[in-house]
């Protein structure tokens, strides 16, 4: 190979290193100067500063716990004369006071405070938190002992392991074969009702919620007179694996006691589907659902009572979801 | 067995009939219901819609005597109303019959509302206190509204013939109440002389050192003096500076609220004297008393102007307006009723707190019907109550297991065990603890029902389930008042 080619290839990659080496010492101290931002002792560009946080469409976030007049002060710097006689400092109250009330009727994060031009750290912290029980919750195992406490055995979906199951759904919707037969073996046949639960999305909803949901439905089924077939756990399954168990059990209703999605608000949400005689074919109009089941939503013991009544229905009109609807009209 | 129907789009009838201390007037509205919640969620069924039917005319309230209400008469009076609005007493489903003011001392009123509850239809009949009058009047004349949109202290005045109830509200969340003998029959007259003058006014009278007797002319000094002082009296009402003098117009407690007023808004007969809503209608009746004065001196006085004042929405309808549209409230909808029981009337409340804690609820637990035995049926006659179970923790299944026995346990320590087990829960288990009760094989029927806001003292009437499985309510803060 030429020489002067190898050196002039040699010098552009030396000086595109020397390039990026030196990008990075002047991104050295940005990042030092974020830091400094918290610890409150701004150094350097503060003119930068000031024009990062004054696009008029920007996000502002302003607190309501402590520091109470500082932040007013930065997201209102002119209290509003329109209100007539009231002073200024009733009305910073009573918007505190609004602020207090909207956050008691949502669980999302608002009027949290900012710090400059971001969240503060004690809401960053939290919003971290909460993420990581989300993704603990996908990863997450339901413990074995709940299962023999309530009594029931576990299968597995054909999916190998978690990458897969997030990757491939169509697997969780299958049971394998050892599940068939094991199903086949130990499940009574043609059951009123065949109740099945499933760590799906969340572990933590099979372990924080089950054993409410599953007793208190069984209650409610008993009250009702209504029979119940022999319930059992699928291993990383997703709601349609219920087609084939109707295949193979053939009960007239399918309840699946699945993991909902682990969202910011509550990563052990857990999700009741229904379906009337779910067999290969069903469409997805069918199959009806009762969600947010938690402690923060609707307690998991009132769920299950509930449910009863909504098999009850089902029954009543041999219908589920969408046809149910249109039948009870 | 029924399975309820939560997509149903519903409607119910109600009646409001407010028998006041001069007049008496009727509304029949018709409510919505919906379920909110969504598709995917546990149903919630409120009241989306309300549509006023029928408003009837503003009658004399009649009166026997002094002291009788003329029971024939007010029945008549509904009879008629009914008719033009084209309904049957047994389409009406929920609603009041709020008898306010002095009517409510009057000697007969509880008999009334007995007599009154088969005549107006199997509806609910409530009586209110004079707090509960002046919150009702509040909700009727738009200041419950105002006080959400606005963001300001709102108090309501509705000013009637005996009473000024005071209702204050921010936000839509009430700060206090009071009442006054303040109102337009406080002194009547008769072809230009002074017939009647009320005990209250009488003493005021004494107290300032005026003299007033009956048969003293229309246009005595004694007279504006009453109408100014009244006014000036609730300014200082307003402004929370009750003087001595003025503990002798005071009905019951002192206000009770605590941020200052911002807007006020009269509302009742008195205010429809300032503002003259009906002048088309041409019942421009001749009270022949202080009302025209009164309102006039309200207007006129300088306290008061120091308030913003609002224009109600309704002047003299704002009570019944509020009893026939305001006082019906609808249960959770995972609940467990005995339908043969409904609908209950009356029913006191007994409230026991369990602080959140289940294990330490539970030991006092016995207690609670000890107690509500010992305020609402100390004659062991077998007045039955409802238990309000606040508080309770995050209850697993085992909780509510260990929650019903403990139920069912002390439910037959009741004079009267085999009456109906009538619970409101205030969180969403009505339907898991009467399954659970159900369960247990208990002998009486299961009346379980939650999400409703009650505490001891008040009276709660449960109407018929509807079609969605809900139940209407309709709470009683107070019954009748003593003077």
């Amino acid at each position: 190979m030429n020489e002067e080619l190898i050196q002039q290839i040699t010098k552009m990659v030396v000086e595109k290193l020397e390039a990026a080496s030196s990008s990075q010492t002047v991104q050295q101290p940005t990042n030092k100067q974020k830091v400094e931002l918290f610890s409150k002792q701004p150094i350097g560009h503060v003119e930068v500063e000031k024009v990062k946080s004054s696009p008029s469409g920007a996000v502002t976030f302003h607190s309501t716990t402590e520091e109470l007049k500082r932040n007013v002060s930065t997201v209102k710097p002119t209290p509003k004369t329109a209100y007539g006689k009231t002073k200024s400092k009733p009305k910073i109250d009573s918007e505190e006071d609004k602020l207090a009330e909207y956050r008691k009727k949502t669980p999302a994060r608002i009027g949290v405070g900012r710090a400059g031009s971001r969240p503060r750290t004690k809401t960053w912290l939290q919003f971290r938190l909460d993420h990581a029980a989300a993704v603990d919750a996908v990863y997450g195992e339901v413990p074995d002992n709940l299962l023999e406490q309530l009594g029931l055995f576990q299968v597995q979906s054909r999916v190998a392991d978690k990458e897969e199951y997030i990757r491939r759904p169509d697997l969780g919707r299958k049971l394998s074969d050892e599940s068939k037969s094991l199903i086949q073996e130990r499940c009574k046949k043609s059951p009123v009702v065949q109740i099945v639960a499933s760590n799906g999305l969340s572990a933590k909803a099979i372990e924080e919620n089950l054993e409410d949901v599953y007793l208190s439905l069984e209650q409610s089924l008993n009250n009702l007179n209504i029979e119940m077939g022999t319930t059992f756990y699928v291993d990383k399954g997703r709601v349609a694996v219920m087609d084939d168990i109707g295949e193979l059990l053939q009960p007239d209703v399918v309840v699946m006691l699945i993991g909902e999605r682990p969202g910011l608000v509550s990563a052990e949400s857990l999700s009741a589907y229904m379906c009337y005689k779910p067999r290969h074919g069903t469409i997805e109009a069918d199959r009806m659902v009762i969600s947010n089941i938690h402690k923060g939503g609707i307690p998991p013991v009132e769920a299950g009572a509930f449910l009863g009544t909504i098999i009850q229905k089902i029954l009543k009109y041999e219908a589920s979801g969408v046809s149910l609807v249109q039948k009870e009209n | 067995m029924g399975v309820s129907n939560f997509n149903k789009h519903e409607t119910i009838i109600s009646a409001g009939i407010d028998i006041g201390t001069s007049t008496t007037k009727l509304i029949i509205s018709r409510f919505s219901l919906r379920n909110v919640a969504g598709a995917t969620h546990v149903p919630r069924i409120e009241i989306t819609d309300k549509e006023i039917l029928y408003k009837s005319p503003v009658f004399r309230t009649p009166l026997q005597d002094a002291v009788t209400i003329d029971v024939a008469g007010v029945q008549q009076i509904i009879r008629s109303e009914y008719n033009k609005a084209g309904i049957q007493p047994s389409q009406i489903e929920t609603g009041a019959v709020i008898i306010t003011g002095e009517t409510a001392t009057k000697r007969n009123a509880s008999e009334m509302l007995h007599l009154l509850s088969d005549e107006a239809g199997d509806f609910l009949v409530a009586t209110a206190g004079p707090d509960l009058e002046g919150i009702i009047a509040a909700k009727g004349s738009g200041s419950y509204e105002w006080s959400g949109k606005s963001g300001q202290v709102v108090a309501n005045i509705d000013i009637g013939g005996g009473t000024a109830n005071i209702a204050v509200f921010k936000d839509k969340q009430l700060l206090g109440t009071c009442t006054m003998h303040i109102g337009g029959r406080l002194i009547e007259f008769e072809n230009g002389i002074v017939r009647t003058i009320s005990p209250p006014v009488a003493r005021l009278l004494q107290d300032q050192g005026y003299s007033l007797q009956v048969g003293d002319p229309q246009n005595a000094p004694a007279v504006s003096f009453v109408t100014t002082y009244m006014a000036e009296a609730v300014a200082r009402m307003l402004k929370k500076e009750v003087h001595a003098q003025d503990q002798v117009l005071l009905l019951g407690h002192e206000p009770n609220w605590l941020q200052s007023v911002d807007t006020i808004v009269f509302s009742g007969g008195i205010s429809e004297c300032m503002y003259h809503h009906a002048t088309d209608e041409v019942q421009e009746a001749q009270y022949n008393d202080i009302g025209i004065q009164l309102a006039e001196a309200l207007l006129q006085n300088k306290s008061l102007q120091h308030f913003t004042w609002q224009e109600p929405v309704e002047t003299v309808r704002a009570t019944v307006l509020g009893a026939g549209t305001q006082t019906t409230e609808i249960s959770g909808a995972t609940i467990q009723v005995a339908p043969h029981e409904l609908p209950l009337k009356n029913i006191p409340i007994y409230q026991y707190d369990f602080e959140e804690n289940l294990e330490t609820g539970l030991l006092h637990f016995e207690d609670a019907v000890q107690q509500a035995v010992t305020l609402y049926d100390s004659a062991k006659e077998g007045q039955n109550f409802a238990l309000y179970l606040s508080n309770l923790p995050y209850l697993g299944f085992r909780d509510v297991q260990k929650l019903a026995k403990a139920i069912v346990q002390i439910m037959n320590e009741r004079p009267c065990p085999e009456q109906p087990i009538i619970l409101v829960i205030q969180s969403d288990h009505a339907k898991v603890i009467g399954q659970t009760l159900a369960a247990l094989h208990v002998k009486q029927s299961i009346i379980c029902i939650d999400q409703i806001n009650v505490e001891t003292g008040d009276y709660i009437d449960i109407g018929n389930a509807l079609t969605s499985g809900v139940v209407p309510v309709v709470v009683k803060t107070l019954t009748f008042h003593t003077t």
